[in-house]
């Protein structure tokens, strides 16, 4: 029962990972809009575009050093 | 060797030996292994600098430490060159350490001591800056900027930002590590190769560049 209960809360706290998902396909989607409508500034385009989604990835990361923690430690 | 022993085994950072009762992790013996490998590389690219009629080794490594010259002066503004150094060699250390899981070894940002150790001093050093640009009573007063509504905010700041540099170097690497190690342990002929592009290289980098442009963002505005 302990076990199940951890594996449940291990699960739900890996969901973090769905706003991660779901604001960088968004993200992206602008960044081919932008370099669609200028393709002379597609560098600096997808360099914004990488830095955004190293810092927007941060937050499905905690989710998953939570579900780490819960299985391993808990 | 079972998959949860695996992972029970990535997670542990084992004592490798022990010097006068202190007890020396592995994350430590790697660290040291990437401080002989920078220094030796900068002692052999240094040799023999001429003004005129360079070689071409010179003039590689003149072109590299201008291009991090001034991509570190892009991110901390032209007051923030004093701090240039400091990210330089931060970038440098985290782009080996991040990496030298190719090679064999762990990486030592996969424990939490490393990575919060490096989070503490790049905190301490934006408070650092900000003290000695504008004296103790204007950090004091800085918090209060823009509004007194901000406060708690800003305070709360001092907590949050290195917490979340560690976090996010953290969790990157290791999570990286747990893949290719259980990679490693289900298909160990061609695709461990293949991901440890994605997985060991590109994310190595990219967490690298991440946590020095933090850092150079927050010493840009502390010193505004």
């Amino acid at each position: 029962m302990n076990t199940t209960l951890l594996a449940i809360g291990a699960g739900i706290a890996v969901l973090c990972g769905l706003g991660a998902g779901v604001s960088i396909g968004i993200a992206t989607g602008h960044a081919t809009d932008a370099v669609a409508r200028q393709p002379e500034a597609s560098g600096k385009i997808t360099s914004t575009l990488i830095l955004g989604c190293a810092l927007a990835e941060a937050t499905a990361i905690y989710g998953f050093i939570i579900a780490l923690l819960i299985i391993f430690v808990l | 060797m079972s998959l949860k022993e695996l992972l029970n085994e990535a997670l542990e950072s084992r004592t490798v030996f022990t010097v006068f009762g202190i007890g020396i992790d592995e994350s430590t013996v790697v660290t040291w292994i990437i401080m002989a490998v920078v220094a030796l590389l900068c002692f052999i690219l240094t040799r023999g600098l001429k003004l005129e009629h360079i070689s071409k080794r010179q003039a590689a490594v003149e072109f590299a430490v201008t291009k991090l010259q001034s991509l570190t002066q892009d991110i901390a503004g032209e007051h923030g060159v004093r701090y240039a150094p400091y990210l330089i060699t931060m970038l440098i250390y985290l782009f080996f350490a991040n990496i030298i899981g190719v090679f064999g070894f762990k990486p030592p940002t996969k424990s939490l001591n490393v990575t919060a150790s490096l989070a503490l001093m790049s905190i301490i050093l934006v408070q650092y800056a900000a003290i000695r640009e504008k004296s103790l009573k204007g950090w004091l007063k800085s918090f209060g900027r823009p509004t007194k509504l901000i406060l708690p905010f800003n305070i709360l700041d001092l907590i949050t930002r290195p917490l979340s540099l560690c976090m996010r170097l953290f969790g990157n690497i290791l999570g990286a590590f747990v893949i290719m190690e259980i990679l490693k342990a289900v298909v160990p002929v061609v695709l461990p190769a293949v991901f440890s592009l994605y997985f060991d290289f590109f994310d190595g980098i990219l967490q690298a560049y991440v946590f020095v442009f933090l850092t150079g963002i927050y010493i840009k505005e502390a010193i505004e």
